[in-house]
């Protein structure tokens, strides 16, 4: 439902085009279904590659020829209902591939064709070529983001600057009415006021501070690095914390959810097999990972990772930061209530969502061309019960 | 202009044209507390020491580190369950008394919320607060945890083969083994229990009711050759006549009569005719004050005129009529009424009184009210308790003839009028079982307790009515290593069989058969399981011919130097099998607005007559003493005390509340009746006991709030009764600009001739809401949390008042008093319309509650969570389970108050942006609307032109609370009409 919607609204948006560039027509379809077919596959290009040989399940190159569309519906929807229905392809694949299941995907017949001629017409050379081009400008965006970004280190300390100050402070009032050192009383009280005023400074920024954990980077029950999985293997977030685009919460993987890959990748490239040896231990005794939360909200705040992600169209890294660059998550913004109005102020809202038609005033004003964007606090992004409740 | 009054002080004031004094309230000084209550309050310099002590201990707070965290994933995780989205799964709640269809809303599974069922046509998506309660049960901790052999700990093996070879050995010795349980409305344990019969065939089912029904079945028996209880239909009905039945409050079957019935009285888009209700009854229930006329009677009154409306009736027909002696009570013009209304009308009784049931049965006859109103095809299949065995089987275990009884779903020990010689009896019994789920009088007298599964943990069947089957399925694991008690018995007659396996066979076996739809058993199963209800296709029997049976009626005692005693079930508390339950503990007890306890209500006259006041104490019988309540409506010479009280082994919140009053019922022909007794009445001097009655807080300040009229005067003109409302409009100005609203402005309406005053709402906002329970000495300093309340108003004489109920919550505003006064913005206007509550803001001024002219401000005074203070259910890890994910609980020092339930505002908003849609009306709505049995709460878009609640907005029947200071409230209420004839 909701991809017919977007890729309605993109025809709409191509609409002036379609009028004028009749020629185009076609390609400017095949183009939106290519779009819509890559970003289709990154989910499967976590264990799938087209013409880049077998990773933990089959190359996909040619994949429409060796089997008929109707049965690859069937099992891209749902393999192991096929398989436990006895279907022998699926069967024999299922065995060459080490029993690995491919988990259910939740995708309409459409879907999936769009998929299938995505990969139909997939150009390896051009993907290559492309990944050659972007390769050396993703390093230097790493070298660029990292400093300026993870600002751990300019992350000012005060402790030091509050006991000299205090000591300061001391030091007058011993002189003040013990050693006598300075006749002039005036100096004292200099001291002492200043003193005062940069101590109270420095109280009400680190109780500004409390409760907040920006650069938060705890260790976690297993070494598991985002840079590994998201940066170099180029997983998708949504494929582990699927749940983002549905739920307040973006969800932690099931154990079961890292053994679709694990149950081959047995051996990291980093932490050879101890990391990923804790994996097949959580499931052997039946205990979960305890992992550490990184990103914490006090209680009284209610966020949604469904209405920032699906409905607001925000992405992952805009509010945790360059999470593929991480070995280990660290906390990047500071989730003060200032930082989130700051945004709601600035960000424009996805104003096409056909939710929106109840601000009839809102759209008058579009229309007539008053108002040319509707930020969040147009639609109640300041009301404290948005997220206080 | 028609006065009125909420309590007797304001009654007299009224009578004696008395300007309204403003009593000092507790809640916001100690001038007004006794001495025991200001016991442990603070001095000033207690004060400056507690002030150093937390500014310390919140300097060393805050250098302590941020506790970690843990996010911990499912080791599997279930394709059903996505952390933070609820599911909903239909479920039946079945306590021994009230059947309802249910939706249990379950987050990372486990349930924290009963919603009503839509597709039931039987309950319609209504609940009643008991079933909203029912859920805290779950996570009572005062439940067994495990079986117990004489109350001490053992395993389910050897509990399972203790019994086992006991019950076989007994068999074998020919001795009776007896299964009491309460009424069985499942048809698959009815079958098991024929399979328990068959192993061990010396075995008897008795089925025992606490409130008993039995004289309709006797009745009905008599009369219609077949010992059923009909089923009601008040949406046929144009005319409903009710003897001391409470139909809307506690008999039979009340979410199902409520549906029925206020749908008959709406009143909206231009209906004319509404049904009408005449009562006779002795107490004030809510009934009766729904009802157009009613008229206070005795108890033992009651056959006399029943027998005399025979009469005329049966006289206006020229048929026989019996020789009586003369009515107590004018009853010709109802007999004309009734009469007009052939075949549209209905005469109840809720006594348990064979004779007073034949009488019903015969006038109901005559009227032609057979297979229109009342249906006997389709009959009821509750409250099947059978008074005559019960008596019965005491005889037989007092001689030794019983070696087994297994107690499953009842409570004699408690609940039995002679419950001394039931545990005589218990004594001779060789083997005694409960299968009782928390600990309860009879649990503790028995050998073994089999501790059950709690509904919500069960698998099971339901048949209500006959043809009308419903489903029950778990909704969260068992808790505590408890047992269902059908996989109990499945396991003591030696099968390996599980219930659920049982359950789906005796449908497969059974059921799939009476249906069409559903080709094979799987699909068929699914749905059921998924729908929660399934109406047969079976052609039922419908052949029932009336028999004449002989009216008569044997004159009760009378003793003028005593008063009849009247029985009666609390809305909340009911017949006392939820007494552990805080949350109904503390409903407001829709009449008279008590809480945590049973009393002797006497009515006006004798007050006057013994100078009783409320609180003061009174001795009955020269045996026991009982707190006193005066309660207008009463029949004069009557006193009426609520049964479910005086528990001891209930658990901690219910143990020893009130007194248990069940050994005053009285046993008449082997029925257990309500009323009877007779007792006398002495005044202690000098002694009261204090009430926790929630009746004058909340005063409006003798402003009226109520509106009403007649349907006579609302046909002439629609907005009779509500003139000022135009007035007031007129009038109105404020200083501040009127708000502008871009997208959405949520307002709600509340249609006063629905609203029974039940209290489903209370506790439906208190589960969604995590309102905290404070207990009775809280209640009593007007403290109370409920986000929603019941004010309850009368009218006319203290006789025989009129009354009202009026729900009250925060009325969001536009123009809102306690928005303007707070110094720290805690509570601001949202672009919705919604007047918000930032608690994390709030330093506890109180200053908004000082303003706001609704009282409807709540201030935590104490820290409700984490207390031992207030050790109800949000003091212990399993009592939290309850706890609603997406509500805060709100800490000490902060006000809280109604939200509109801006978490499901919210919930709805984001599902319409998800699937790129518009909102559409009615898809949110609040917990108190959701489940509402009278279908009495709209809530809406007041932007939308369509919307159902700018319809109603612009109904001549809608108005504000206090429309005249100009608040611009959000919320709104409509006239109550009633439809009185002279």
């Amino acid at each position: 439902m909701c991809t017919y919607h977007k890729i309605k609204m993109k025809l709409i948006k191509h609409f002036v085009f379609l009028t004028t560039l009749l020629l185009f027509t076609t390609m400017t379809i095949t183009k939106i279904q290519a779009q819509e077919g890559k970003d289709l596959f990154t989910v499967c290009a976590a264990c799938h590659t087209i013409g880049g040989g077998k990773l933990i399940g089959p190359d996909l190159k040619g994949v429409n020829d060796r089997q008929d569309e109707a049965w690859l519906i069937k099992f891209i929807q749902n393999s192991q209902a096929l398989v436990q229905a006895g279907d022998e392809i699926a069967v024999k694949l299922f065995a060459e591939n080490n029993n690995i299941p491919m988990p259910p995907n939740n995708l309409t017949d459409d879907q999936v064709r769009t998929l299938l001629k995505y990969i139909e017409e997939f150009d390896a050379t051009k993907v290559v070529a492309s990944t050659v081009q972007e390769k050396p400008a993703e390093t230097v965006s790493e070298n660029i983001i990292e400093p300026s970004y993870l600002r751990k280190a300019d992350a000012r300390k005060y402790g030091t600057t509050f006991i000299i100050v205090l000591i300061l402070i001391m030091l007058a009032l011993a002189d003040l009415f013990v050693t006598r050192f300075i006749k002039a009383k005036f100096v004292h009280l200099i001291v002492i006021l200043i003193a005062i005023f940069i101590m109270g400074e420095i109280i009400v920024i680190e109780a500004q501070g409390i409760g907040r954990q920006q650069y938060y980077e705890p260790e976690q029950p297993i070494a598991f690095s985002h840079k590994i999985h998201a940066g170099q293997n180029k997983i998708d977030c949504l494929y582990c914390h699927s749940t983002a685009t549905k739920s307040m919460h973006a969800g932690i993987p099931s154990t079961q959810l890292c053994m679709n890959c694990h149950t081959v990748v047995k051996s990291g490239k980093i932490t050879g097999t101890e990391e990923i040896a804790k994996i097949y231990k959580s499931l052997e005794t039946q205990t979960p990972i305890e992992w550490i939360k990184v990103h914490n909200v006090p209680d009284h705040v209610f966020f949604s990772h469904a209405q920032h992600v699906e409905v607001g169209k925000i992405s992952c890294n805009e509010c945790h930061g360059p999470v593929e660059t991480m070995d280990r998550m660290m906390q990047v913004s500071d989730l003060s209530m200032g930082w989130c109005i700051d945004c709601h102020r600035t960000r424009e809202v996805q104003f096409t969502n056909n939710f929106y038609k109840d601000y009839k005033k809102l759209h008058e004003e579009i229309n007539s061309g008053k108002r040319s964007r509707v930020t969040v606090d147009l639609v109640g992004g300041e009301d404290c019960q948005k997220c206080h409740y | 202009m028609k006065k009125y009054w909420q309590s007797l002080e304001d009654y007299q004031r009224i009578k004696t044209n008395q300007e309204y004094v403003e009593k000092p309230e507790p809640e916001f000084s100690i001038e007004g507390m006794s001495e025991e209550e200001k016991k442990g309050k603070a001095t000033r310099r207690d004060f400056l020491k507690m002030l150093g002590f937390t500014v310390g201990g919140a300097v060393i707070a805050a250098s302590c580190e941020t506790p970690v965290r843990k996010a911990i994933p499912f080791l599997n995780q279930p394709e059903e369950i996505t952390p933070g989205v609820a599911n909903y799964y239909a479920s039946t709640f079945y306590d021994g008394n009230d059947y309802c269809s249910i939706l249990v809303k379950t987050r990372e599974g486990r349930p924290i919320k009963i919603e009503g069922n839509d597709l039931s046509t039987i309950s319609k998506g209504g609940t009643s607060a008991r079933v909203q309660a029912s859920i805290l049960n779950l996570y009572d901790n005062a439940r067994f945890k495990t079986p117990q052999k004489d109350n001490q700990e053992i395993d389910w093996g050897t509990l399972d083969s203790e019994v086992s070879s006991q019950l076989k050995f007994i068999s074998e010795q020919g001795k009776e083994i007896v299964l009491l349980t309460g009424t069985i409305i499942s048809p698959s344990t009815r079958k098991l229990i024929e399979d328990f019969k068959l192993i061990y065939p010396g075995t008897k089912w008795i089925t025992y009711d606490a409130i008993s029904y039995h004289a309709i079945r006797l009745a009905h028996q008599k009369q219609f050759g077949a010992a059923i209880i009909p089923s009601y239909d008040f949406s046929k009905a144009k005319l409903v006549v009710g003897f001391n039945a409470d139909f809307l409050g506690t008999w039979l079957s009340p979410v199902e009569f409520t549906k029925q019935y206020s749908a008959a009285r709406k009143l909206l888009n231009g209906e004319t005719s509404m049904l009408r209700h005449i009562q006779y009854e002795t107490t004030m229930t809510i009934t009766g004050g729904m009802a157009d006329n009613r008229t206070p009677i005795k108890a033992s009154d009651e056959k006399v005129t029943l027998l005399n409306l025979y009469n005329e009736i049966a006289g206006l027909l020229g048929q026989t009529q019996f020789t009586i002696s003369k009515p107590v009570v004018e009853v010709h013009k109802l007999a004309v009424e009734l009469l007009e209304n052939k075949g549209e009308s209905m005469v109840l009784c809720g006594s348990n009184d064979e004779e007073s049931q034949l009488i019903v049965n015969a006038i109901n006859y005559l009227l032609g009210n057979y297979g229109k109103t009342i249906d006997l095809v389709h009959n009821v299949q509750l409250k099947q308790g059978n008074d005559i065995e019960v008596a019965a089987l005491i005889e037989r275990m007092n001689t030794g003839n019983v070696g087994v009884i297994i107690h499953y779903n009842t409570n004699p020990v408690y609940n039995y009028p002679n419950s001394q010689k039931y545990v005589d009896g218990l004594t001779k019994v060789d083997l005694k079982i409960s299968f009782a789920e928390s600990p309860d009088e009879t649990s503790t007298v028995c050998d073994y307790v089999a501790p059950d599964h709690n509904y919500l943990e069960s698998w099971n069947d339901a048949e209500p009515k006959l043809g009308f089957y419903s489903m029950m399925q778990p909704s969260i694991r068992n808790i505590f290593e408890t047992r269902q008690a059908q996989d109990s018995l499945l396991k003591w007659i030696g099968s390996d069989q599980s219930y659920q396996d049982y359950l789906e066979k005796y449908w497969e076996a059974d059921l799939f058969a009476k249906q069409s739809k559903f080709g094979t058993f799987k699909a068929f199963w699914n749905q059921s399981v998924h729908d929660g209800v399934f109406i047969s296709e079976e052609k039922l029997n419908s052949n029932f011919a009336y028999q004449e049976a002989e009216l008569k009626i044997t004159e009760p005692d009378k003793d003028n130097a005593k008063y009849e005693l009247f029985l009666y079930e609390k809305a909340g508390i009911g017949s006392g099998n939820f007494a552990n339950n805080p949350w109904l503990q503390e409903l407001p007890d829709p009449i008279n607005m008590s809480t945590w306890d049973n009393y002797l209500c006497v009515s006006t006259l004798l007050a006057e007559e013994f100078g009783f006041k409320t609180e003061d104490v009174a001795l009955i019988n020269g045996n026991f003493e009982m707190p006193v309540l005066v309660q207008p409506g009463l029949e004069k010479n009557s006193v009426a005390i609520a049964v479910g009280y005086g528990r001891t082994t209930a658990g901690k919140v219910g143990d020893h509340l009130g007194t248990n009053i069940y050994p005053y019922m009285t046993i008449t022909n082997g029925l257990k009746k309500l009323s009877g007794s007779l007792v006398s009445i002495e005044k202690v001097d000098g002694k009261t006991y204090p009430l926790a009655l929630t009746q004058s807080h909340h005063t409006m300040e003798g402003r009226s709030l109520v509106r009403e009229t007649t349907l006579e005067k609302y046909l002439k003109d629609p907005a009779s009764g509500n003139e000022r409302h135009a007035e007031d409009a007129k009038k109105n100005t404020t200083l501040y600009s009127k708000p502008e609203f871009t997208g959405f402005h949520w307002g709600m309406a509340i249609n006063q001739n629905s609203c029974i005053g039940c209290g489903n709402c209370v506790i439906s906002c208190q589960a969604e809401n995590n309102v905290a329970v404070i207990g009775k000495q809280e209640v009593r300093n007007r403290r109370i949390m409920h986000w929603i309340r019941i004010d309850r108003y009368y009218s006319e004489e203290a006789e025989n008042p009129e009354v009202y109920h009026q729900p009250v919550m925060c009325q969001h505003c536009d123009n809102a008093p306690c928005e303007n006064v707070c110094p720290v913005a805690a509570t601001p206007h949202s672009s919705e319309g919604l007047n918000q509550m930032a608690y994390n803001r709030c330093i506890g001024t109180r200053y908004c509650m000082n303003n706001c002219p609704y009282r409807v401000r709540r201030f935590n005074w104490f820290e409700y969570a984490n207390n031992k203070d207030f050790d109800y259910n949000m003091n212990n890890d399993v009592g939290k389970l309850v706890l609603n994910p997406d509500v805060v609980v709100r800490s000490r020092g902060v006000v809280e108050k109604c939200s509109l339930c801006v978490q499901r505002i919210q919930e709805k908003k984001l599902l319409a942006k998800r699937e790129n849609r518009q909102l559409m009306d009615g898809e949110i709505k609040t917990a108190c609307q959701a489940s509402c049995p009278a279908d009495a709460i709209t809530f809406g878009n007041l932007l939308d032109p369509n919307s159902a609640i700018s319809k109603i907005n612009e109904d001549p029947r809608n108005y504000h609370l206090l429309e005249e200071v100009h608040t611009l409230p959000s919320v709104s209420y409509m006239t109550k009409i009633r439809n009185k004839k002279s």
